[in-house]
C-alpha cells in the first residue's frame, strides 16, 4: 500500500516533467530525459557547484585553525536551513493541502499510512536540498582532513541527522504555517509580504557573505570558543562531522526522539488540519450601501480584485508597484550624487544623465506586466465577459487601464523624485515625467495586446498564465531590449540632436504607438478576445 | 424573442450544429433536449454570442446578434451548464459587478439581491468568497445574478444540475412566473420529466440537426416524452 502511495505522491511531485501544461498532453521520452537532465544540472551544478566553493573557502582555514569542527557546524545548519524552509511550504501544501486527502481518507488506506506517504515525499524533498549543501562539504571535508573510518561512517551518519531535523523542521513549520492559514485573514497580502522579506534577507545575505565568510575565517578562534562556550550543543553538532562517536550517538538519539514526538504530533493533529479546508470564521454577510459604478469601473475593479486575490500574480506580474516608488525614495537620497556621476562620465554629451534617468525608470516599470497574463487567466470564466452587454473593447481596456494605474502613478512618483534631483534643463527634467508615463501608456498597451493575441487559456494553475506564457516572457525581454536601444542610440549618435529634442521623439513616438495599440485593442484585438 | 435561423457552427472537421431554426416566443418556457454531445450547449453558446457561428442569423426581439451583439445582450441572461463564476470574488461583490455591467440603480438592485438570495436562501454567505462554494451554491448565485437585471430572455444550459429538491422546485417556479410575465426561457435538459411538466415546447437535437419540434402535445403525442425521445434517438 505504502508503495503505491509513494509512486502517487512522487508522480504528483514530478507531473511537470512529464505533463506538459501548456499544450495539455504528456511530454515524449526524449522531452522528459532532457527535463530530468536540466533538473541534474540546476541541481548539481548551479547549487551543488555553489556550496562546493563555499566549502573549499571555509574548510581549509577552519581546520588549520583548530575549529573543524565549526566548518561542520557552520555547513550543517545552511543544510538544515535550506532544507527546511525550502520544503517548509511543500509540507503545508504536501501535507494538509493535498488535493486528494478526502479521496484517500475515503479509501480502505490506514490514515498512518496516507501520513507515512506523505511524510517520505516532505523528507526526500528536504534531503533533496539539503544534500546539496551537505554532500559536497562532507566530501571537501574528508579531502582537506582526511577521510579516516570514523569521519566517514560520523559524516554519514551527520547526513542523515541532518535529513531527519529538516524532515522535523519542515513539519513544524508546515504544521504553524496550517495552523496559521485556517484564521488568517488577507492571506493573500501576508504571502506577499513574507515572500518579499524572504527576498530581501535573501539578498542581504547574498551581498554580505563574502565579507561573513571572511570575518569567520580570520576570528575562527574567537568565535569557536565563544560557541563552545555559550552553545556546547552546537559544537556538540559539529563534532560529527570530526568523527566523535560520542556526539554522532547523543544527536542520533535526539534526533529520534524528536522525530517520534513529531510524529504522535502529526498523527493526532493531521486529521482536524487536513479536513479543516473551511474552518474558517465564517464571514456573514450584511447589507451595506453600494454605489453603483459604470460598466468601466466595474471590469476595471474587476480587474484589480483579481490581481490582489492572487499572490502568485503580485509577485510575479506586480512588484514594481512596490519597487518604482522605492527607487523614486533612493532617487532622493542618492540620486543627485549617482546622476552627477553620471553626467561627469559623459560629459561630452549634455544632460545624458536625463536619458538614462528615464531609461532606467522605463526598465524598472517592465516589472508591472500585470494586464499579459490577464486574458489568459479569465481561464474558464471567460464566458462572462463573453456573454455580458459590454464591447469586448471595453473589457480589454479595464486590463490595460490596471495595469496603466498600477505603473503610471508610482512611476510618476518616482520620476518627480528624479527630475528633483536631477541637475538639467527644465526642458529635460520635465520629459523625465512625460517620458516614463508616455512609457507606461504604451508598454500597458502592449501588455494588453500581447495578452489576447497569445492567450493560455486552458491552465489547470495559475502559475502556467503567470510565468510561463508566451505574452509575459515577450514584454518582459522586450522591454530591456527597447530601453537598452533607447539608451544605446543616444549614446551612439542620438545626442547629436541634443538630449531635449531625444527625449522628446521617444516621448512621442511611445505615445503614438500607445493610442495605436488602444485602437487595435477596441478593434482586431476586440473581435480576437470574442473569437476566443 | 428569439429567433434562430438556419444556424450552422462547425469545429474543424465536425459539425456541431448544422442548420438549425428555433422560434421562441414570449410566454414559452423551451425545453431542449438531445445526447451528449448533440449540439445543445453549442446552440444555447452560439445565441448569446459566445461562440461565432459559421451560418444563419439569431435574432432577439428583431434585433441581429451579429449585428448589435451588446444590445442583444443587455436583454439576455445565460447561464452554462458550469458556472465557473470568479472565484475571487465574493458572492455579493460579483452580483454587484453584474449589477454595474447592466446599469441597474443601487437601490432597485438591492431589493433584488434580497428578493432573490433570500428565496434561494443564500444570503447569509454572500460575503464568503465564490471559491468556497459548492457547485450547488455556484448555480444558485448564477441564477440569481441571472434574474438580477430581470431580462427579458434567459437561456440556461442544465440548470437544474446541482441544485437540492427544494432549490429545484423554486427554480421552476421562477420560471413559470418569468414566462407568465411576459419573459422567455431556452434551456437545455437532460431531465425529460422535468422537460414534460415544465415546457410549452420543445426540440430535440441528434448530431447537430433538429429532428423534431413543436408544443408539448405536438412533439409526444400519446407517448411519453422518454418514449419519443428514445425512439428518435434509434432512429
Amino acid at each position: 500500500m505504502l508503495k503505491v502511495l509513494l509512486k502517487k505522491q512522487l508522480a504528483e511531485v514530478f507531473k511537470g516533467y512529464f505533463y506538459d501544461a501548456k499544450k495539455n498532453r504528456m511530454r515524449s521520452k526524449g522531452a522528459v530525459i532532457a527535463w530530468f537532465v536540466f533538473f541534474g544540472v540546476i541541481m548539481i551544478c548551479i547549487l551543488g557547484g555553489m556550496f562546493t566553493a563555499l566549502s573549499l573557502s571555509l574548510c581549509g582555514g577552519l581546520t588549520q585553525a583548530g575549529v573543524g569542527w565549526l566548518y561542520f557546524l557552520l555547513m550543517g545548519g545552511i543544510a538544515v536551513i535550506l532544507g527546511a524552509f525550502g520544503s517548509v511550504f511543500n509540507t503545508y501544501s504536501g501535507l494538509y493541502l493535498a488535493k486528494d486527502n478526502d479521496q484517500l481518507l475515503s479509501l480502505p488506506i490506514p490514515v498512518r499510512t496516507v501520513i507515512t506517504a506523505r511524510l517520505v515525499n516532505v523528507y526526500l524533498m528536504g534531503t533533496l536540498y539539503s544534500s546539496m549543501v551537505l554532500l559536497p562539504a562532507l566530501i571537501v571535508g574528508w579531502a582537506v582532513a582526511g577521510a579516516t573510518a570514523a569521519r566517514v561512517i560520523c559524516g554519514i551518519l551527520l547526513f542523515l541527522i541532518v535529513s531527519f531535523l529538516v524532515l522535523i523542521l519542515s513539519c513544524l513549520l508546515g504544521w504553524v504555517v496550517a495552523k496559521i492559514s485556517v484564521k488568517l485573514k488577507n492571506k493573500s497580502f501576508i504571502t506577499v509580504l513574507a515572500a518579499l522579506v524572504f527576498i530581501a534577507a535573501y539578498y542581504l545575505i547574498y551581498f554580505k557573505a563574502n565579507f561573513l565568510i571572511r570575518d569567520m575565517l580570520t576570528n575562527a578562534a574567537v568565535y569557536g570558543s565563544r560557541i563552545k562556550g555559550a552553545a556546547h550543543v552546537l559544537y556538540l553538532f559539529g563534532r560529527i562531522g570530526e568523527g566523535d562517536w560520542l556526539s554522532t550517538v547523543l544527536f542520533t538519539v535526539v534526533t529520534a526522539i524528536l522525530f517520534l514526538l513529531i510524529w504522535i504530533g502529526i498523527t493526532r493533529s493531521f486529521l482536524k488540519l487536513a479536513t479543516a479546508g473551511g474552518a474558517a470564521a465564517k464571514k456573514r454577510y450584511t447589507e451595506k450601501a453600494v454605489k453603483a459604478k459604470t460598466p468601466f469601473r466595474a471590469l476595471l475593479s474587476k480587474e484589480l480584485i483579481r490581481f490582489t486575490s492572487s499572490p502568485n500574480y503580485m509577485l510575479n506580474c506586480g512588484l514594481g508597484v512596490l519597487i518604482i516608488p522605492i527607487c523614486g525614495v533612493l532617487l532622493l537620497i542618492k540620486g543627485g550624487e549617482m546622476l552627477s556621476a553620471l553626467n561627469d562620465v559623459f560629459a561630452a554629451m549634455p544632460d545624458a544623465a536625463a536619458v538614462l534617468l528615464c531609461t532606467g525608470l522605463c526598465m524598472i516599470a517592465s516589472m508591472n506586466n500585470m494586464a499579459a497574463p490577464s486574458v489568459s487567466l479569465e481561464g474558464k470564466s471567460l464566458w462572462i465577459p463573453q456573454s455580458l452587454p459590454v464591447e469586448p473593447g471595453t473589457v480589454l481596456r479595464a486590463k490595460g487601464a490596471m495595469q496603466l494605474l498600477l505603473s503610471g502613478v508610482p512611476l510618476v512618483f518616482a520620476s518627480v523624485c528624479g527630475a528633483i534631483v536631477l541637475d538639467a534643463s527644465p526642458a529635460a527634467r520635465l520629459f523625465c515625467v512625460l517620458l516614463p508615463l508616455a512609457f507606461s501608456l504604451f508598454y500597458a498597451g502592449c501588455c494588453t495586446a500581447l495578452g489576447v493575441r497569445m492567450p493560455l487559456l486552458s491552465w489547470t494553475n495559475e502559475l502556467v498564465p503567470i510565468k510561463q506564457s508566451g505574452a509575459v516572457v515577450i514584454v518582459l525581454f522586450g522591454d530591456w531590449i527597447l530601453c537598452i536601444a533607447m539608451a544605446g542610440l543616444y549614446l551612439l549618435g542620438g545626442h547629436r540632436i541634443g538630449a531635449v529634442p531625444y527625449l522628446l521623439i521617444w516621448t512621442v513616438l511611445f505615445a503614438a504607438l500607445g493610442v495605436l495599440l488602444l485602437r487595435w485593442l477596441d478593434t482586431r484585438g476586440a473581435e480576437r478576445f470574442q473569437a476566443l | 424573442m428569439l429567433n434562430i435561423e438556419h444556424l450552422s457552427k462547425s469545429f474543424g472537421e465536425k459539425k456541431a450544429v448544422d442548420d438549425l431554426s428555433l422560434h421562441i416566443l414570449p410566454g414559452e418556457i423551451f425545453g431542449f433536449i438531445g445526447h451528449n454531445g448533440a449540439g445543445k450547449s453549442t446552440t444555447l453558446r452560439c445565441a448569446v454570442g459566445i461562440l461565432q457561428f459559421d451560418a444563419g442569423s439569431v435574432l432577439i426581439n428583431g434585433t441581429s446578434l451579429a449585428e448589435d451583439p451588446v444590445k442583444c445582450k443587455r436583454e439576455l441572461a445565460y447561464i452554462p451548464d458550469n458556472p465557473d463564476l470568479y472565484d475571487f470574488m465574493s458572492g455579493i461583490k460579483y452580483l454587484n459587478f453584474i449589477g454595474d455591467i447592466f446599469a441597474i440603480p443601487a437601490g432597485v438592485r438591492q431589493e433584488r439581491i434580497r428578493k432573490y438570495a433570500g428565496i434561494f436562501e443564500l444570503t447569509e454567505d454572500l460575503a464568503q468568497p465564490i471559491s468556497a462554494y459548492s457547485h450547488g451554491m455556484k448555480q444558485k448565485l448564477a441564477l440569481i445574478s441571472a434574474w438580477l437585471h430581470e431580462p427579458k430572455l434567459i437561456l440556461m444550459d442544465e440548470p437544474f444540475v446541482g441544485l437540492d429538491p427544494k432549490a429545484s422546485h423554486l427554480l421552476k417556479e421562477m420560471m413559470r412566473e418569468h414566462c407568465d410575465a411576459g419573459g422567455a426561457i431556452f434551456f437545455s435538459t437532460h431531465v425529460l420529466e422535468v422537460a414534460e411538466k415544465l415546457c410549452d415546447k420543445v426540440a430535440i437535437i441528434k448530431q447537430g440537426k433538429l429532428v423534431k419540434a413543436g408544443t408539448m402535445e405536438e412533439v409526444k403525442g400519446d407517448d411519453s416524452l422518454e418514449e419519443v425521445f428514445l425512439e428518435l434517438e434509434e432512429e
